[in-house]
């Protein structure tokens, strides 16, 4: 399973990519904010995204909504790993269709139970 | 101008007066008296309190102009503290990753550790249980003197990695000290403004901009919460995410 890495930091995308790699998930990229990944993903072959939401040029969010408008990519699954807590952006992101919303900071527990979750849901 | 001798009686007023008191009108005239000596006293509070507040101005700007605080703090405390800011990223950015190293270094020492252990386990079982054969013997005590040598040196491999992992941790000290120093400046520039505000502004209007300032906030991205226990528009913590989460139906 091929796994995209969205956030500005490179030390939570290290952190995301080793957690993801104890899961089983060997397979993954890493994008610094929705700019650089949307080009990525557009190239095809991603089956899952994580993505933070707070990032320069293109936030989480503006990224999960280009995915859902995009005939080929709208069914891709997609993660929020964000600082962000408000209610109301928890649930713009859940009306955007988001598959799973865990705030930072976070356990590795929590990513195992979301990420079983969100494929569970998939079937 | 204000030595300016301004009469406290208008020519007609005076008239007036005259007039009402060769009349013998005395309560006319006492009016006509009590009417200039009121406005006479009213334009002065004006003038005193128009001369106050041209003197606070001016003693303001003067101040602003010879506080050479302020300058210093444009031209070197604030590139100061952004360079000190970027060094706080940059230091807990190392610290992070000499730490992540180090896990990256340990991790295989404990996978061969459990592999080593359990090829070792049903020779060692046999032994215990007397069912092993002299050749598994001799094998099993090669095997075993291995796993010391490895072990031992596996050990002190962990050490230094745990060692360097406590090491990483001085960052917090140190960025500790950056920060406190930028809040200080924070602090400082914050009086500063304070000072520039009420001079130069009503207080209605630092009131009117607060506010807006706060609905902007509202939609922005905002990072994390330090103060997610005294707000109620935010989640604290993955359970109420997913209280609310499911709330909607997820």
């Amino acid at each position: 399973m091929k796994v995209l890495i969205v956030d500005d930091f490179s030390t939570m995308r290290r952190i995301i990519k080793n957690l993801l790699r104890d899961l089983g998930f060997t397979n993954t990229f890493e994008a610094d904010d929705g700019n650089t990944a949307l080009p990525m993903l557009k190239d095809g072959g991603f089956d899952f995204v994580v993505t933070d939401w707070n990032m320069p040029i293109m936030q989480g969010i503006d990224l999960l909504k280009e995915i859902r408008k995009d005939p080929k990519l709208k069914h891709l699954p997609v993660l929020m790993v964000t600082a962000e807590a408000k209610r109301e952006q928890i649930i713009e992101a859940a009306q955007a269709g988001v598959n799973g919303y865990i705030v930072k900071p976070f356990t590795a527990g929590t990513l195992k139970e979301k990420l079983d979750k969100v494929f569970e849901r998939l079937g | 101008m204000a030595d300016q001798i301004v009469p406290l009686l208008s020519l007609s007023q005076a008239k007036a007066l005259v007039a009402h008191l060769e009349a013998n009108e005395i309560i006319a005239a006492n009016e006509i008296v009590e009417q200039a000596s009121d406005i006479s006293i009213s334009e002065g509070q004006v003038f005193e309190k128009v001369g106050e507040l041209t003197r606070e101005l001016h003693d303001a700007l003067v101040s602003f102009q010879n506080d050479t605080r302020l300058i210093d703090m444009a031209g070197h405390d604030i590139p100061d503290a952004k360079l000190r800011l970027n060094y706080v990223i940059e230091m807990t950015d190392k610290a992070a990753n000499k730490t992540m190293d180090a896990v990256d270094n340990c991790l295989p020492i404990a996978d061969k550790l459990i592999a080593d252990l359990d090829a070792v386990k049903p020779s060692w079982q046999g032994l215990m249980n007397r069912e092993l054969a002299l050749g598994d013997f001799k094998k099993l005590c090669h095997q075993i003197d291995g796993l010391i040598e490895e072990s031992s040196s596996s050990a002190i491999n962990l050490r230094t990695s745990l060692t360097d992992i406590l090491m990483a941790q001085d960052f917090q000290d140190l960025t500790g000290q950056m920060i406190r120093r930028v809040i200080d400046l924070v602090q400082e520039i914050e009086l500063k403004l304070v000072g520039i505000l009420t001079v130069c502004s009503s207080e209605e209007n630092a009131e009117i901009k607060k506010e807006t300032a706060c609905i902007d906030n509202n939609i922005k991205a905002e990072g994390p919460i330090i103060d997610a226990e005294s707000r109620d528009d935010v989640v604290n913590g993955q359970d109420d995410v997913d209280d609310l989460l499911s709330s909607l139906g997820f």
